[in-house]
């Protein structure tokens, strides 16, 4: 076991891990992160998507060790102040999540694009997302949501 | 090397700061070190054999430069980092940059290296055609000091590369390319975006002032052992005036080279007519672009 440092969500943490854990196993079952939520478990889902140094990434194919030092955004790290990030009030009011198991993967890919590109067309707010499946497919309205927030930046 | 290991348990990570210490490192368990760059392949595959990982994203091999030599790419460098690169954009180098731009998802483009895409040597890689179509000379280094070795050499077989067990590929070298050089990506998965290719392809050519095509390459991936020069349909073009009816003729010559498999994404007959239609549209897209 080797002890590394974590920033998440603007929170310092050193913890110890294996060679073999991943981003998501030590963010979940080390950190208490259950809004990183694990699906595939091999990049395909985008579930496990967390911010690295602002760029998303699949917690699932990042080991642990490969994250010492860096920056890392949960959704939970959204929310600022008690008050909701645009975009999750933006997915509450258009009906953006059904199961909700692909939202905080959602909305770290969408803030993410958003931070890069604050006026995206629906194409780029498509691909931004492409790789985040949702299983209940209720896509349009994700898009529509995410377009909502940008127009109000 | 335990040999009843049944499960994913490296003992050891290490992330050297320098390619000497990372060789030095690889020296020391050449049993069972691996190097480790995205981990994108590596993670989803899990190979029970991997004892010690050698972390290569801290050595500096992170940059895409340009000179008068052409084009440098470090074996780190990330596939989110090639698909934005302001010297890429330019000219057939544009090629590299589609086929990161239609690489994986966006989470994998921002962890997958170009040197993990070679050097994981699958048929489908989809930055293999489009080196292959520039020429690329890839630069290895070991105790013995560098090599280099061209991407005609490289790929041997399904997951099997021309490095050595003690080598790092170290950097992607592109060469310059004269003016009126076209060069067109053309990539086919079951979806629009986010899957392996079904026939990935990529190809390049120069026009000379006599309307005649030379240095012309067409590369066709996912449709053999390895990524795939379809050499006696460029010998058809080779010094030929680029018309309609000779890049329909030479499309069906590079269908005629490949050796397709059937698998989960295709069978093989599709991918032999897919082969044959996306390569005259890029020779078609290529000739355009290199009269323009």
């Amino acid at each position: 076991m080797t002890t590394i440092t974590l920033n998440v969500n603007d929170n310092e943490y050193e913890v110890e891990v294996a060679p073999h854990h991943t981003l998501l196993d030590v963010l979940r079952d080390k950190l208490g992160c259950t809004e990183v939520k694990n699906s595939c478990n091999q990049g395909e889902c985008g579930a496990c998507t967390v911010l690295v140094n602002g760029k998303p990434v699949s917690s699932c194919l990042m080991l642990a060790m490969q994250a010492d030092g860096r920056r890392i955004i949960t959704a939970r790290g959204l929310a600022q102040d008690g008050k909701l990030h645009p975009l999750q009030e933006k997915f509450i009011e258009y009906g953006a999540v059904q199961c909700g198991y692909c939202t905080p993967g959602m909305l770290l890919a969408a803030k993410a694009l958003l931070d890069e590109n604050p006026h995206p067309s629906e194409e780029e707010v498509r691909m931004a997302i492409s790789g985040n499946i949702c299983r209940c497919t209720g896509y349009q309205q994700i898009v529509e949501a995410i377009m909502a927030a940008a127009a109000e930046q | 090397m335990n040999s009843t290991k049944t499960i994913f348990r490296p003992s050891g990570y290490f992330k050297p700061t320098g390619v000497a210490e990372a060789i030095q490192l690889l020296e020391q368990h050449s049993e069972d070190g691996w190097f480790l760059a995205g981990g994108t392949d590596l993670l989803v595959e899990k190979d029970v054999q991997v004892e010690v990982l050698i972390d290569i994203t801290g050595l500096g091999l992170n940059y895409i430069k340009s000179d008068d030599q052409g084009v440098k790419i470090g074996a780190a460098t990330t596939f989110a980092e090639i698909a934005v690169s302001p010297v890429l954009q330019k000219g057939p180098y544009n090629i590299l940059a589609q086929a990161a731009q239609q690489m994986g998802t966006p989470q994998v483009r921002n962890m997958a290296t170009i040197g993990g895409n070679i050097c994981h040597a699958v048929p489908s890689a989809d930055s293999a055609p489009a080196l292959l179509a520039l020429d690329a000379i890839l630069k290895a280094t070991s105790k013995a000091g560098e090599r280099s070795l061209n991407i005609t050499e490289f790929f041997l077989n399904v997951r099997k590369d021309a490095l050595r067990k003690d080598e790092l590929l170290t950097e992607i070298q592109l060469p310059m390319f004269p003016d009126h050089t076209g060069a067109a990506f053309i990539k086919k998965g079951r979806v629009a975006v986010v899957d392996l290719a079904v026939v990935n392809t990529a190809v390049r050519l120069i026009i000379d002032d006599s309307n005649t095509c030379h240095g012309v390459r067409i590369v066709l991936g996912a449709v053999a052992p390895v990524p795939l020069r379809a050499v006696k349909a460029e010998e058809m073009l080779e010094g030929k005036e680029p018309q309609g009816e000779l890049l329909e003729k030479a499309a069906i010559q590079a269908a005629e080279e490949i050796k397709p498999i059937s698998d989960v994404r295709s069978s093989a007959e599709y991918r032999k007519t897919l082969s044959r239609v996306i390569v005259e549209r890029a020779l078609v897209e290529a000739v355009a672009q290199a009269r323009a």
